[in-house]
């Protein structure tokens, strides 16, 4: 993964001396809320229900041993000890106290770690295919690319104060893993017809309070460009973006008003103007990041007799290989899921013991690598089938091998109105309760892929326009209500999902699911997934099943 | 009835107002009545005096619990006074007794009024 040279290692301990005098002027009363409020969610420091919450980058989802053991020591030592990840691949600790902050970000700045641009209207951390450099189906590792933009994104003079926060993603694999559609900017990598690789450029996806899918402006940018094309977008973003209205200040509504075309028509005009030679990077640089992302594997048989005869003799290992492993682009190795999905227990909290097995897992049996998926899981992306066993053992026993990946119970939840100000309901429980009444992994395992996305206000953290069965908590009349939306998908056949019915109190969202689950079951053919069959037959027998008793 | 609430400048504590003291327990803290609003709107405004200990003060209405006691009529005031459902280990919760028996037995989910003029505010 990529090391921080000089620079990069100066620029995160600067920020965390920075931050620790903006700290003490703070309490010192030499400034006012008013004024520190955007200094410190430029440091991903918000102040929510019952304490200060610190929102620590993870750049595209990536982690080795060091820094996810800082992680869990930091959770340990200033927090409770556990910490939530989120659907943008980042660590939230919810129990943080402004005093340790500058404390907090001197450690993390030690491995490389910090929580810049985690917040305010800039360019966000950017999330990448988080089976990046594992995957057999992908032109390129995305994460090089990420890294680019990473480094020349982050303090952007001109791109620090836009009209609204701004978020990228990026793959270069056929199937979408990391939501490219769903974002202000999604790339997704294609080869040119002589051979030159590029990026399909779509902008203007968004969920949130007005959801989108995002519009292709460019089939085919060489990605020798991408920088200067990025720049070419966020300034006329910056030109015409609507600074007067937070609602509408996202460049998702800045491309549906003027439209796909006149927007991609301005982008290319200011992008032709440009002195793309200015912006785009060097070869040399470019090869100085693609060497840091570099992996010896070593030349394996395709086949391991210790995996296999293990998957032979014990059903749970083979219906954990089943769920959570995943081929690797190279014989002998597997990608694998570790589950933040216990049922019953919060998705995508993990405590420090946890997070310290998994950097020791991920330097013993992964090349030093653990990821961060948006889906609120980790993955060990490089571990030998020989391993496997041994490595499946140790997430077993501290409860990280639910066999769970892409099942019903694998539910993305936001913190919701448990920890966060802007939430109208819960979400974790509504997650908990589902899962728990889905904890037969047969059961589970029987109704096949089944994405359930929670949030707990319309700001959509938790994809619930992208779920294929979405809950979005409401505020109605006083009391916590959800809206159910079915058939969104944020893969690569992203959908946005359709209105069920009128809200559902709190009591009647588990057996609503179950409404749909079992009407799902009844008019399934073959092996399709809840999707499939949704798309197939429509709305009208799930609106039946889950409304009947009101008629 | 009504309260005053804020966090800590300091840790993010969630604290309440009482006579001229902040403390951490809701059961601990100053009840306003219906006919006092000049001593609480006194108070507020001290409380609006003191931005290097605390962080936007605001009035939450109080209510009689159905067990006894009181508690913040608005659902998101009593998690702030309770902690997280999730985690009932977490937060002033962890502490239990009467007072926090009170608050959990407490429904409804209506905002208070001093809460939607802060976010309006916002």
């Amino acid at each position: 993964m990529y090391r921080y040279d000089v620079i990069d290692q100066e620029m995160v301990q600067d920020r965390a001396r920075e931050f620790r005098i903006q700290v003490a002027r703070r309490l010192a009363g030499e400034i006012t809320e008013d004024q520190f409020k955007p200094l410190r969610l430029m440091n991903g420091l918000y102040l929510q229900l019952h304490a200060y919450m610190l929102r620590i980058a993870v750049p595209y989802g990536t982690l080795n041993g060091e820094k996810l053991r800082r992680l869990a020591h930091v959770a340990r030592t200033y927090d409770k000890g556990y910490g939530h990840f989120t659907t943008r691949t980042n660590l939230q600790l919810h129990w943080i106290k402004l005093r340790d902050v500058p404390d907090i970000l001197d450690q993390l700045a030690e491995v490389g770690l910090h929580a810049i641009q985690t917040s305010g209207n800039d360019i966000r951390n950017i999330t990448a295919d988080p089976h990046a450099g594992a995957t057999a189906d992908e032109l390129d590792d995305p994460r090089i690319w990420a890294e680019v933009m990473r480094q020349w994104s982050t303090f952007h003079p001109e791109f620090s104060f836009l009209p609204r926060k701004f978020k990228i993603a990026v793959t270069a694999a056929v199937k979408d893993r990391a939501a490219v559609k769903v974002y202000d900017i999604g790339l997704a990598m294609r080869r040119g017809r002589n051979g030159e690789l590029g990026f399909e450029v779509m902008v203007g996806g968004g969920l949130g309070r007005t959801p989108y899918l995002g519009s292709t402006i460019r089939e085919f940018l060489p990605t020798r460009h991408l920088l200067s094309y990025l720049q070419a977008i966020l300034r006329v973003y910056n030109r015409h973006g609507r600074r007067d209205n937070i609602w509408k200040a996202r460049i998702k509504v800045l491309v549906a008003s003027l439209g796909a075309e006149e927007f991609a028509r301005q982008v290319e005009a200011e992008w032709e103007a440009s002195d793309k030679e200015a912006v785009d990077l060097p070869d040399i640089e470019l090869a100085r990041i693609r060497a840091e992302f570099g992996r010896e594997f070593e030349t394996l048989a395709p086949r391991s007799t210790v995996f296999e005869a293990r998957r032979e003799s014990d059903p749970a290992f083979a219906r954990f290989v089943r769920r959570n492993v995943h081929a690797h682009k190279i014989p002998g190795y597997a990608i694998v899921d570790v589950s933040l999905k216990v049922p019953g227990e919060t998705p995508g909290d993990m405590s420090s013991e946890q997070m310290e097995l998994v950097a020791d897992l991920g330097e013993r049996f992964s090349l030093d690598e653990v990821r961060i998926n948006y889906e609120q899981n980790l993955i060990l992306p490089h571990v030998k089938l020989d391993d496997l066993p041994e490595v499946y053992e140790a997430l077993k026993g501290a409860g990280l091998a639910t066999p769970n990946m892409g099942l019903i119970s694998d539910i993305i939840a936001c913190p919701g109105l448990d920890y966060c100000t802007l939430a109208n309901a819960r979400a974790i429980p509504v997650a908990q309760h589902i899962a728990e009444r889905f904890a037969d992994i047969d059961v589970a395992e029987g109704i096949g892929e089944l994405k359930i996305r929670i949030s707990g206000c319309i700001n959509a953290c938790g994809h619930h326009h992208v779920g294929h069965i979405g809950i979005l908590g409401v505020d109605k009349k006083g009391e916590e209500f959800y809206q159910l939306t079915l058939g969104g998908s944020g893969a690569e056949d992203a959908t946005l999902g359709q209105i069920l019915g009128p809200a559902l109190p709190a009591n009647r969202v588990t057996d609503a699911v179950d409404a749909l689950v079992d009407t799902f079951l009844k008019v399934r053919e073959g092996e399709e997934r809840f999707l499939d069959t949704f798309r197939r037959v429509g709305m009208a027998p799930f609106k039946e099943a889950v409304y009947a008793e009101a008629h | 009835m009504k309260a005053i609430t804020a966090n800590r400048l300091i840790d993010g504590e969630v604290i309440f107002w009482n006579q001229g003291q902040w403390v951490e327990r809701f059961a601990d803290a100053q009840i306003f009545g219906a006919d006092d609003d000049a001593h609480a709107e006194a108070a507020l405004d001290i409380a609006k005096g003191q931005p290097t200990v605390i962080v936007e003060p605001y009035f939450i209405d109080v209510e009689e619990a159905p067990t006894g006691g009181l508690a913040p009529v608005s659902y998101r005031e009593r998690l702030r006074a309770l902690g997280p459902t999730n985690l009932p280990h977490h937060g002033k919760q962890a502490e239990g007794g009467a007072a926090i028996e009170a608050l959990l037995a407490a429904t409804g989910h209506s905002r208070s009024t001093g809460r939607v003029n802060l976010i309006r505010r916002k």
